[in-house]
């Protein structure tokens, strides 16, 4: 009865996982034809998941399994991942050479499996499988992409430093588990939280070192600095559609990863540990923005722009669930209605550039861009949506996302985190220069070359989707942001309803006021 | 109509836009010059509320229910809520966007009919596209100030700046592409402070109520629980005023800080030296109506904003920095006019004579003295009409000369005599000639300084300075007149011919203005503007304790 149960709360995931099989299975048919219609079956089983989210993945009282809890977070991450990744898989509708079919999509399913047991997993160890499931089959994707030896160069490096931030990373995990004597996350007895602390009530040392090295695995998954070297080369070498991909999928694996570590030290980081997060938020944006200036790759500018993102979500982490509801002031909440803002509005930039080739190859400098909107006018308004929607401007939902984010920081009123919003603000004015010259190229600038359509009609109407949603999510934000809400409240309400003796909590930073 | 005069105000032009978009290209001035008709003619019933105003401008209440009951039009609506949070739909207009708005649409009415030749220009790509866009913009420049939501406000003011992007970087000049970057770059980085303080406002307006609800000032029964974006309640609820005129953000007085957050912004628009350097780009390059719109009407969101923002929600806050403000307000005077002397070119020229005459509107504010706003107002309205005009004067030479070199100009008078006619009116107006419209508000903003001697010690000495600016203008004017119209007619523009009905339909209403609004300053402006003014500047004195010090002064 239990293991039906268990069964049907992880049916989303299951069936991911066994769509990946048969598209395995049958990608490498001999039929051209069953290969062909592996891009259809994969949007089949992305749409079954969605009705089995739907049916069986919002949270209960039923029971949970060992190392799941299947909470409003998860529900939101899975409707999240669902739904973007169908844009994505979209996007990506042509990527794959005729015989690689099936690893092809096979690997999407597995990494969106990853995201979503992300954000159930409630064990060290299901935490680190989750996010592996995430991010092994993204360096596939990077190989099979290209043909080229740029796409082998990219995957190969991504795979390298992947490989050894998650070794950094279950370093991390062991210390924790070491000082805490328990893999379990949350929703036990609470001994993770005690064992965290000394009795004097100071996080310990070694769990300071513990997430210390955990949160630097996850910074290279978002894309943080100081583990953000290889996007440009990674983003640059993979095909675009790809690139869509790794802009969303391990970013929002890791900024899951790192609210669940938080809510398990009930949201009070030790000093040494929110200066860190500070300093590698506000480096984060500021050299993100800063590389990005100096690109003349629209991919490379993109992938920095990605960088400097990721170090205003991190504001967002910093700020947490305590300090009020709603994303005004709940800083979690934001990063989770802007991490898909965020997917949507890259993976139309991307797309975009996907859909327009020169000669053969696809458009991927900003002289390849000149004059688009001569020759395909939906596409250049396309990408300028989605450009001005990255540079946080109106009437756009990246607009909306920026002004959760930043308004979370300063509704805590402590002076750090302000600072931060300020140094954010600041840097999002940088970050216009550059996305007004992708623009600028659109529009401004005289066709240079000759432009052909590629990729057929999925990719289109993927990007027509993103372009309407950002606008739409400007108008009518307010129902994703109440699932964020919801989703933030779980993990805020689990965190605290568990410690039956919460440390004392460790209020670092000197209120303004 | 009466309920939603200002929602079809604000969308109009944008169903115009739409219907210039689905029509033949060859319908696309004739649907862009109605709706901009259209939206003139309706702003226009703006107007009677204001004209029982004889005693709107007696009624001096201290700052307090009576602005938010002066409000006309108004319209609220729930835009998004979130527990903890409002946005609202607000519109409104008052004595301080009334004229604004009725400027707006002239301006924009005027303009249109100065891209009647689009087919003969330089760029002549998409016809559709720049009507589109200009109707787009209208929309925007309307929007930002009929909003009284800071949140919508923030909005339709960054909204504005696409459509002047592209209408600068796509039928701009030669160097179209940097002028229109440089534009968006500092108006937006001018307004990311802005957005801090948008933000900060309202989790402090949230602070200060949160404590003892209490019941809104001007809207009955509606009790304010949590922070808000209205602008009218930040300016007069009391709890809040007295909460934002004590608390602390990141260790300084929070009015000073926001004060100057807000001011940035408003500052790249005005624009202030040395925050100006993107305005001669942009003018020189954008073709000639998109300069008009944005000499007449976007430089004048930067005044607004100090009018309707900085001071009435921060009075402090200008109290603290009024120094700094008047000093930047004279520096614009005289090194705006410096500059227009040097200058070869003459759409450079007269974009330099508008840092100059802003300068008159930063300083006339600063100082916070009841003549001191009433000449910023002025001189904001009066330089909505001369300098379009001066624009146009500008466009029309330069559409049959093809240059625009001063010094290879002479005795255009002669040639064209109907056009030297009304180029003397338009540059006699921009030198502020006694009679035509610039002379009243640079007089009243020089009295305000003087008048001003009371409180700060420094009022004088500015005064001086700036009204040795009017001579420094009649310079640069009196020279510019010489060297283009006067003398003997140059055989090269011999030929010329005289301005056509069209240019004259647009040159004769700016030159009308011109002259009503020098002749007839009580009746074309200061009844509707003198009571929202006055409460305002007794708020300010009230609340910087200086009310006092100026009964006894004056």
């Amino acid at each position: 009865m239990t293991t039906a149960m268990y069964l049907t709360q992880l049916s989303p995931e299951l069936c991911l996982l066994a769509g990946a099989c048969l598209v395995w299975l049958f990608g490498v048919s001999k039929h051209a034809g069953v290969r062909s219609l592996m891009a259809p079956f994969t949007l089949l089983i992305l749409v079954a998941a969605m009705v089995c989210t739907a049916q069986f993945g919002r949270p209960g009282s039923a029971e949970q399994p060992v190392g799941l809890l299947f909470t409003d977070l998860a529900y939101y991450v899975r409707w999240a991942t669902l739904s973007v990744g169908a844009l994505l898989l979209l996007v990506n509708w042509r990527t794959p050479a005729d015989r690689e079919q099936g690893e092809f999509f096979g690997m999407i399913l597995c990494s969106m499996a990853g995201v979503m047991l992300t954000a159930s997993a409630n064990d060290l160890v299901v935490l680190f499988f989750a996010l592996e499931l995430v991010s092994v089959p993204t360096y596939v994707l990077v190989a099979l992409s290209r043909t080229d030896s740029r796409a082998s160069e990219a995957a190969v490096k991504y795979f390298f430093l992947g490989a050894m931030s998650a070794a950094i990373m279950v370093y991390g995990f062991s210390f924790l588990y070491g000082v805490g004597g328990t893999t379990v996350l949350a929703g036990a007895a609470g001994h993770t939280l005690q064992g965290y602390f000394t009795d004097a009530g100071a996080m310990s040392n070694y769990a300071i070192i513990g997430l210390v090295l955990a949160f630097a695995g996850l910074s290279f998954k978002v894309a943080a600095v100081p583990f953000h070297a290889y996007v440009s080369d990674v983003y640059e070498g993979a095909a675009s559609p790809v690139t869509a991909f790794l802009g969303f999928v391990p970013k929002i694996a890791g900024f899951v990863a790192m609210a669940k570590l938080m809510s398990v030290c009930n949201w009070h980081l030790p000093e040494p540990l929110v200066w860190m997060l500070w300093i590698v938020a506000a480096v984060t944006m500021t050299v993100g923005n800063v590389l990005a200036l100096l690109q003349t790759n629209v991919k490379r500018i993109l992938a920095y722009s990605g960088v400097a993102h990721s170090g205003y979500m991190l504001i967002g982490i910093l700020v947490g669930p305590t300090w009020g509801e709603g994303p005004m002031h709940d800083g979690v909440a934001a990063v989770l209605f802007y991490i898909v803002v965020y997917g949507v509005m890259n993976l139309g930039a991307f797309a975009v550039l996907a859909t327009l080739s020169i000669k053969g190859r696809s458009v991927e400098t900003l002289d390849d861009l000149a004059g688009i909107s001569r020759k395909a006018p939906l596409a250049a308004l396309a990408m300028a949506i989605c450009t001005f929607s990255l540079m946080g401007f109106p009437p756009t939902a990246g607009f909306m996302g920026k002004v959760y984010l930043f308004s979370g920081a300063l509704s805590t009123g402590e002076r750090s985190l302000v600072v931060l919003a300020v140094i954010a603000v600041i840097n999002s004015a940088i970050g216009a220069a550059y996305y007004l010259r992708i623009v600028a190229a659109c529009y401004l600038r005289e066709p240079t070359a000759d432009h052909q359509r590629t990729g057929g009609i999925a990719p289109r109407f993927a990007i027509a989707v993103a372009a309407l949603a950002m606008i739409a999510l400007f108008i009518r934000p307010i129902d994703l942001v109440t699932q964020a809400k919801h989703a933030t409240q779980s993990i805020h309400t689990q965190s605290s309803s568990l410690a039956q003796s919460p440390p004392a909590p460790v209020k670092t930073l000197t209120a303004a006021k | 109509m009466e309920n939603s005069l200002l929602t079809l105000l604000v969308f109009v032009p944008l169903i115009g836009a739409v219907v210039v978009a689905v029509m033949p290209k060859e319908l696309a001035r004739v649907v862009g010059l109605a709706a901009t008709i259209v939206t003139f003619a309706l702003s226009l019933y703006l107007i009677p509320p204001f004209l029982a105003g004889g005693e709107a401008s007696q009624a001096v209440e201290v700052f307090g229910s009576a602005y938010g009951e002066k409000l006309h039009f108004v319209e609220r609506l729930t835009w998004i809520t979130g527990g903890s949070f409002t946005i609202e739909y607000f519109l409104g207009v008052d004595g301080l966007n009334m004229p604004l708005l009725v400027l707006t649409t002239l301006v924009s009415m005027l303009a249109c009919l100065a891209s009647w030749n689009f087919n003969t220009w330089k760029v002549t790509k998409s016809i559709k596209g720049y009507f589109v866009l200009f109707l787009l913009l209208e929309t925007g420049m309307i929007g930002t100030f009929v909003a009284l939501d800071f949140f919508l406000f923030y909005i339709f003011w960054e909204v504005m700046l696409l459509p002047m992007y592209f209408l600068i970087g796509v039928w701009g000049g030669a160097r179209k592409e940097y002028a229109a970057i440089k534009f968006f770059l500092f108006t937006l980085a001018g307004s990311v402070l802005m957005l801090v303080a948008l933000v900060a406002m309202f989790f402090y307006s949230g602070e200060a109520v949160s404590g003892e609800p209490v019941a809104s000032a001007y809207r009955d029964g509606v009790t304010l629980t949590h922070g808000t974006f209205d602008l009218i309640e930040l300016a007069t609820n009391e709890t809040i005023q007295d909460y934002f005129g004590s608390a602390m953000f990141l260790g300084a007085r929070f009015a000073p800080v926001m004060f100057i957050f807000l001011f940035v912004g408003f500052a790249v628009k005005l624009p202030v030296v040395p925050l100006h350097t993107w305005l001669p780009d942009a003018h020189v390059e954008a073709p000639t109506p998109i300069s008009m719109i944005l000499a007449g009407v976007l430089l004048k969101m930067g005044g607004y904003g100090f009018l309707r923002m900085c001071y009435p929600i921060f009075p402090t806050g200008g109290e603290f920095w009024a120094f700094l403000l008047a000093v930047l307000g004279v520096v614009s005077i005289l090194y705006g006019a410096l500059c227009a002397m040097a200058q070869t070119d003459f759409k450079k020229l007269v974009a330099y004579s508008s840092v100059s005459h802003m300068g008159y509107v930063l300083l006339g504010i600063a100082v916070m003295t009841h003549t001191g706003f009433q000449g910023a107002m002025f001189q904001m309205i009066a330089h909505g009409i001369s300098s379009p005009m001066c624009f146009f004067l500008v466009g029309v030479i330069y559409d049959r000369a093809h240059h625009r070199e001063i010094n290879r100009f002479g005795g255009l008078w002669l040639t064209m005599p109907k056009y030297g006619t009304m180029a003397t009116i338009g540059f006699f107006a921009s030198l502020g000639l006694p009679g035509l419209c610039g002379f009243i508000g640079e007089v009243y903003v020089l009295l305000g300084t003087f008048e001003a001697r009371h409180t700060f010690a420094w009022a004088v000495p500015c005064a001086i300075l700036a009204a040795s600016g009017v001579i420094l203008t009649a310079g640069y004017v009196l020279w510019l007149i010489q060297r283009v119209y006067l003398g003997p007619e140059k055989p090269e523009y011999a030929g010329y011919p005289e301005a056509s009905g069209r240019e004259m339909a647009i040159l004769v209403p700016f030159a009308a203005f011109c002259l009503l609004l020098g002749i007839l300053p009580k009746h074309m402006l200061f009844d509707y503007v003198n009571g929202t003014l006055e409460q305002i500047v007794n708020s300010v004195l009230v609340a910087t304790q200086h009310a006092t010090t100026f009964a006894a002064g004056l």
